[in-house]
């Protein structure tokens, strides 16, 4: 019963591992935004990254 | 008739005749016809001779009727594997172990046509056992009986425990000469479910074959009421729940990762890997006081939907630079934000030189739409950092492997986990062996036959 049980789990595995990487899935993580205004093509300023900010490392050893 | 002849009379209706203990007068009942050898009386504990009409005594025993009391209660029948019993005879047996005793119970059982059959139960673990109809055949082992194993009708049956028993309690009717004190060799090989045992009684040697039953299959069969007493521990013939021969789980796995290979190279063969934007960029920070921010030329993705990897190599030393990325579809208004850091470290200690960072960065976006795109970047650096140049590339459709790690680990941690709980579930069933888990070289290797 195991061995069917992963059978059938190793075939969804890598179906879904295909699947992932035909659809071009990804591990990074991105914000996805709607209707971002035309004009920032035009005006760069016009657009804010949620990213603006961020607290950098400046440390090293 | 002449009147002179006496009338016939009608012949005698054949009667059984009425057994009685010869110590006690209780009435005896014999299940199993001519083929018992002793009776056990059940009111004053005497064993008799089945043999002899008036059941001469052969030996008395004392013990507390409470402190034993089979579950299945004699004369009680049932359909056991297809085939209908009567319990006609219960012995306790026990065996001594490094001090501590180990009792068991064994139930004979009875039918006119098929002969008999014996049940023992421990601790809640049952086996249907029969006499074997042919002798094993003993294999390796420093002595007969003791370490090796068994072959019986081509089915290995490696030594579990050789061990000297003793019954102590008798009750019904058996087909041999039972006594209280009888001390018999047991030598146990084992084969789950199986379990093939040989019993050394003096010179005559018995042995039986025995199957792993649950008790509630023992309760169904017999129909007793409640339940069937919880099984405790691992027995030496329980079949283990991983009913899967891990080395199949372990072809399996090793199968699917080589598929998993495949489909990396394959895809990682197929992927486009098409440069759609190559630029380099001067941070100056100056110029970062009025409007940092500024967009890229537009490329086009085509195609089916894919990924997106934006690369960015920065020289950077002891600094770092933040980029803010936003890939902006032009058609659609669709955006895609992200922020990437590139800093990179290094120097000298009392350990020696180090690094930490790197020059370069690399993320991928997912699942993009072909369309006309264009990169918003507006980038942050150290403020000890006046300027830097920085490259950035957009490459289209792009293999991640990452995915298949994801899918490697996947398909490892089940069978890892079904392989640690064959172990476990084998190391507790042999370390009431007579060859403890620490002696035990192949112990996942023969595990039960898939079912």
């Amino acid at each position: 019963m195991f061995r069917k049980i992963y059978l059938l789990f190793g075939f969804f595995t890598l179906g879904t591992a295909a699947f992932a990487q035909y659809r071009g899935w990804s591990l990074d993580t991105v914000n996805q935004l709607k209707n971002v205004p035309k004009s920032v093509r035009d005006n760069p300023g016009s657009y804010r990254s949620v990213y603006v900010g961020y607290h950098h490392y400046t440390g090293g050893k | 008739m002449s009147a002179g002849t006496p009338p016939l009379s009608t012949p005698p209706k054949p009667q059984a005749k009425a057994l009685n203990c010869p110590k006690c007068g209780a009435a005896i009942t014999l299940r199993c016809f001519g083929q018992a050898e002793t009776v056990v009386c059940g009111s004053c504990r005497c064993i008799l001779d089945a043999k002899d009409p008036n059941l001469a005594i052969l030996q008395q025993f004392e013990i507390k009727t409470s402190d034993v009391k089979p579950f299945i209660p004699l004369g009680t029948r049932g359909k056991l594997r297809g085939t209908d019993y009567e319990v006609i005879g219960f012995q306790r047996r026990h065996i001594t172990v490094e001090g501590v005793t180990y009792s068991w119970h064994e139930y004979l059982l009875f039918n006119p046509y098929k002969g008999f059959r014996y049940l023992s139960q421990y601790n809640g673990h049952w086996n249907d056992i029969s006499i074997c109809k042919q002798l094993p055949m003993l294999e390796g082992g420093f002595f007969v009986g003791i370490g090796g194993s068994a072959n019986y009708l081509g089915e290995v049956y490696r030594h579990f425990q050789t061990s000297d028993a003793n019954t102590d309690f008798v009750l019904g009717e058996f087909p041999w000469q039972v006594r209280v004190g009888e001390h018999a060799v047991v030598t146990d090989y084992v084969h789950p479910p199986r379990v093939l045992s040989s019993e050394k009684l003096d010179k005559e040697v018995t042995w039986s074959i025995g199957e792993y039953m649950y008790g509630r299959e023992i309760w169904d069969s017999f129909k007793l009421p409640g339940s069937p007493p919880e099984a405790i521990g691992v027995y030496e013939n329980q079949p283990s729940p991983v009913t899967t021969n891990v080395t199949s789980i372990w072809l399996a796995f090793a199968a699917f990762a080589i598929f998993l290979l495949a489909l990396m190279a394959g895809f990682d063969m197929r992927a486009k890997k098409e440069p759609v934007l190559h630029e380099t960029y001067l941070y100056n920070r100056t110029d970062a006081k009025s409007e940092p921010s500024f967009v890229s030329d537009v490329f086009e993705l085509t195609g089916r939907t894919s990924n997106v990897e934006v690369k960015t190599y920065a020289p950077v030393g002891n600094h770092w630079i933040y980029l803010n990325y936003a890939l902006i579809n032009q058609d659609s208004g669709q955006a895609w934000d992200f922020g990437r850091e590139v800093s990179y470290y290094y120097g000298y200690d009392s350990d020696g030189s180090w690094t930490e960072g790197k020059q370069h960065d690399s993320v991928v976006v997912p699942s993009i739409p072909p369309g006309h795109y264009y990169l918003r970047i507006e980038p942050e650096a150290d403020p000890s950092l006046p300027s830097i140049a920085y490259t950035v590339d957009v490459i289209h459709d792009v293999p991640v492997f990452g995915i298949y790690a994801i899918a490697f680990v996947a398909l490892l941690v089940p069978a890892l986990l079904i392989s640690l709980r064959a172990y476990t579930f084998e190391r507790s069933r042999w370390s009431e062996s007579d060859h403890p888990p620490v002696q035990l070289s192949r112990m996942t290797g023969n595990s039960e036959d898939d079912s």
